[in-house]
């Protein structure tokens, strides 16, 4: 039984595939990489995945319960939680108002100690009370991701974490990424560009290209496939 | 402690007014208390979720006209009739409510303001059951409650449920969650918020309170007339929402008592007070969107700052 | 029966016309600058009140009362786009918003100004009539039909081959590309508007003779217009002339069967049904996030 998988996913917006037959399943928890070139499809996956969007065709199972064209809402009490390519947090509310929103959200009380650990962890806790309109983007990326997190999901999708941050905060959100997997170790799935960055936190990488499933391996395998190259290349 | 001093002090002015001044002006704040009655209702759909109703003012219409027709021609117990007549606003409201969400943006205030021209046309022309648009007379004030005095106090009572309806709404997880959807409604569902049911619930009770201050309305003026319900005057609730302060709970007050109070105060005639208000509104979007309460409470900041 | 049906399709042509001249320029605003000009109908009614201001007290000609109304309309949208609507760009909330302060305030300034009750245009071509077989019509239904026709010819030749006009369609079409390519979006958008606006101040200096001039007189134009708007699909400009030519039909031989009073109520029920059967109308494309 795979706790995430995906088959035959197809996704047409108008005249642009978007998926083209994508499948592929992780077994259990871990940190996973999605990569591939611009347009391969990999947001849309998360899309479908999160049900913001439903699949033309194919099925989403988590556990092996059929999950696609489910909407989002339930998707998360199903245990999956995501995080936006455009970064997205309550810009009105503060750090603390956004992280509580978490339980809010799905009916439970908001655990305000935990809420200042974890902002303290990514060096956030001096802005807890300030509008989250307020945070570079930098910070705010931090938080949304910290605020993923607080949902306590068993799928996890982060949508390139590390765009727009500079290097200094890209080592703190990678280590909370870490900190928080061992602390509650579940299904962490990760579109990256930055090689770098993702090769270091994630030991399994699917590649796709075209709205498919290219290849995938390990970091040290992937960066040395000619398809991969090819792909990014050609 | 200090913090509810001067709001109780308010209050009791307020409702010793009978004792303190004469018909005119309590005529004319029963009138500002039915107006900010829904203007609540807009307030926690329009400030608080950001969904733009252009047809609010036909749910007082509802309320109003279903008081009219259970007091009148089913006899019915004038709390009763009154009770029915929330409920079937709300209801209203919930069914409407569905089916205007299903839109965004644009669409979804075209088919508002399509429901409430619609609505209109119904009170209008619906001769055998709203009397048409002579408007529906004859409507009775509640026993205990017949003269301006006691009328005053009901109304005040009124206007303070709602706003006590409000502020409950407001600081509970309901109201948290209505203020995630009107900052970012697709990052709320992705944190599992069902925006559906929560802008219908918003929308059912937006117009439940709509329907309180129509049936009160219709009660204390003695009759029902559509011109009351029309695009012009749900115009007027988005105008006293915005220009007092939309999402801040003050501003349906600091709203009504402008647009009711000031003019009467002034003498000024009724178009050049709309026409004073419609460039207000359009002064306000432009330069102190959070409307009057913003201004206040920027001008409290202010003071607070300096005060360091 | 079929005469009274021919006389209720031209009827209808004859107010569908006005509809039309309304969405039109309301299709062309909202295309371009994405936003709904709720505002059109008072400056639809401004139209008629101007006209009839040069009408009665500068010259004695219809005609020429037209054309300055439309000039003097356009130089008001011109205020309203810079005053109103460009610093709220992108803000769609309140852009609706303001355009309702702008109802409230232009309505009852007309209110203050003119006093409620409605003023007359007299003019000749309502008097003449026209034979179309057995029906007589006012020379003033048909000229209103003509105008229109014309407008709308004009209006596609300029958007086709116009230099303005390329840039009013490649504007409403993306308008970041058309900012690539060197078009003044902001001039585009002044353009469009007065544009607009002259259309709407043409429909009501048009409708001034037929049903008196009054400050409320634009308030079921622009709900018809929009809802024929809504029929022919947001966005198209083809649409906008089918949809408010089939809003205008429809009303009037809708009378034939139903109580004159819901006349009005046909152009709104036309409204939801088509928001809840077919929400991007005859010709729109559904456009993802719209509906």
């Amino acid at each position: 039984m795979s706790a995430l998988a995906v088959r035959a996913l197809e996704k047409r917006y108008g005249g642009l595939t978007a998926l083209a037959g994508c499948s592929f399943a992780i077994e259990g928890p871990g940190i996973y990489g999605l990569i591939g070139p611009n347009g391969a499809g990999k947001t849309t996956l998360f899309d479908v995945i999160a049900g913001a969007t439903p699949p033309d065709r194919g099925e989403v199972t988590l556990q092996d319960r059929r999950v696609s064209g489910l909407a989002p809402h339930r998707l998360v009490r199903l245990g999956i939680a995501r995080s936006f390519q455009e970064c997205r947090v309550f810009p009105e509310y503060t750090c603390l108002e956004n992280l509580a929103f978490s339980r809010i959200a799905l009916g439970s009380r908001p655990d305000l100690q935990e809420a200042r650990r974890l902002l303290e962890l990514v060096g956030l806790e001096a802005y807890a009370d300030e509008p989250a309109a307020s945070l570079s983007f930098g910070q705010r990326r931090l938080l949304e991701i910290v605020g993923t997190f607080l949902q306590r999901p068993r799928v996890l999708l982060l949508d390139e974490p590390s765009a727009g941050v500079n290097p200094a905060l890209l080592e703190i959100l990678s280590a909370f990424i870490l900190k928080m997997h061992a602390e509650r170790p579940g299904l962490l799935l990760v579109i990256e560009h930055n090689m770098e960055f993702i090769m270091g936190l994630a030991a399994d990488i699917i590649v796709m290209h075209q709205g498919a499933v290219l290849e995938r391996g390990t970091p040290q395998a992937i960066q040395a496939s000619p398809r991969v190259i090819e792909a990014y290349l050609g | 402690m200090t913090r509810f001093a001067a709001p109780a002090a308010l209050l009791a002015v307020l409702y010793f007014a009978p004792a303190l001044s004469g018909p005119y002006l309590l005529h004319v704040l029963v009138l500002c208390y039915l107006y900010a009655i829904p203007a609540v209702g807009l307030n926690l759909m329009l400030g608080y979720t950001g969904l733009v109703s252009l047809g609010h003012i036909a749910f007082a219409g509802i309320g109003g006209y279903t008081a009219a027709v259970l007091m009148v021609d089913a006899r019915l117990g004038y709390w009763s009739a009154l009770a029915v007549a929330v409920a079937a606003a709300g209801a209203a409201g919930a069914a409407i409510g569905l089916v205007c969400l299903r839109f965004r943006s644009h669409f979804f205030m075209i088919v508002t303001l399509a429901f409430g021209l619609m609505l209109y046309s119904v009170m209008n022309n619906w001769d055998d059951v709203t009397r048409g648009a002579a408007g529906f007379p004859g409507i009775p004030r509640p026993p205990a409650f017949t003269t301006l005095e006691s009328f005053y106090r009901l109304a005040l009572t009124g206007a303070l449920a709602a706003f006590a309806v409000q502020w409950l709404v407001v600081r509970s997880d309901f109201g948290r969650i209505l203020i995630a959807l009107r900052q970012d409604e697709r990052l709320a569902e992705a944190k599992g918020v069902n925006a559906t049911l929560y802008k219908t619930a918003v929308f059912a009770l937006g117009s439940a309170l709509a329907g309180l201050g129509g049936a009160l309305q219709v009660s204390f003026l003695r009759v029902a007339a559509p011109a009351s319900f029309n695009l012009a005057e749900s115009i007027n609730a988005v105008l006293i929402v915005i220009v007092g302060g939309a999402g801040s709970l003050a501003g349906p007050a600091l709203g009504a008592l402008l647009f009711v109070g000031l003019p009467e105060y002034l003498r000024v005639a009724a178009e050049w007070r709309l026409v004073v208000f419609g460039a207000l509104l359009v002064l306000i979007t432009l330069f102190a969107p959070r409307g009057i309460a913003g201004v206040i409470d920027d001008g409290w900041r202010r003071l607070a700052r300096r005060g360091r | 029966m079929a005469q009274a049906l021919l006389e209720q399709v031209i009827n209808g042509l004859m107010t569908g016309s006005v509809y039309v001249l309304v969405a039109l320029g309301m299709v062309l605003i909202y295309g371009v600058m994405h936003v709904l000009n709720f505002a059109h109908g008072v400056l639809f009614m401004l139209g008629g009140y101007v006209c009839h201001f040069f009408f009665t007290r500068v010259t004695g000609s219809y005609v020429l009362s037209l054309l300055l109304s439309m000039v003097v309309l356009a130089l008001v949208g011109l205020a309203v786009e810079r005053g109103v609507f460009r610093p709220l760009q992108g803000n769609l909330r309140n852009q609706v918003i303001a355009s309702l302060g702008l109802i409230l305030a232009i309505e009852n300034l007309v209110v203050a100004l003119w006093g409620p009750n409605a003023l007359q245009l007299r003019v000749a071509s309502t008097e003449t009539l026209v034979a179309l077989g057995e029906l007589r019509f006012p020379a003033h239904h048909l000229m209103i039909i003509g105008i229109t026709a014309v407008c709308v010819a004009l209006m596609f030749g300029f958007l086709k081959w116009s230099k303005l006009g390329t840039a009013i369609r490649a504007t409403s079409q993306d308008r970041n590309a058309a900012m690539v390519v060197g078009i003044p979006v902001e001039k585009v958008d002044m353009a469009t508007f007065c544009l607009g606006t002259a259309l709407a101040a043409l429909g009501g200096a048009l409708v001034g003779p037929l049903f008196l001039v009054f400050p409320q007189m634009g308030d079921a134009p622009m709900v018809k217009g929009l809802a024929g708007i809504l029929l022919g699909g947001m966005g198209s400009v083809p649409g906008a002339v089918v949809g408010g030519l089939i809003i205008g039909v429809t009303e009037s031989v809708s009378t034939l069967f139903l109580p004159t009073d819901y006349r009005d109520s046909v152009a709104f029920a036309v409204m939801v049904l088509i928001l809840l059967g077919r929400p991007q109308g005859l010709f729109g494309v559904r456009v993802r996030g719209e509906a």
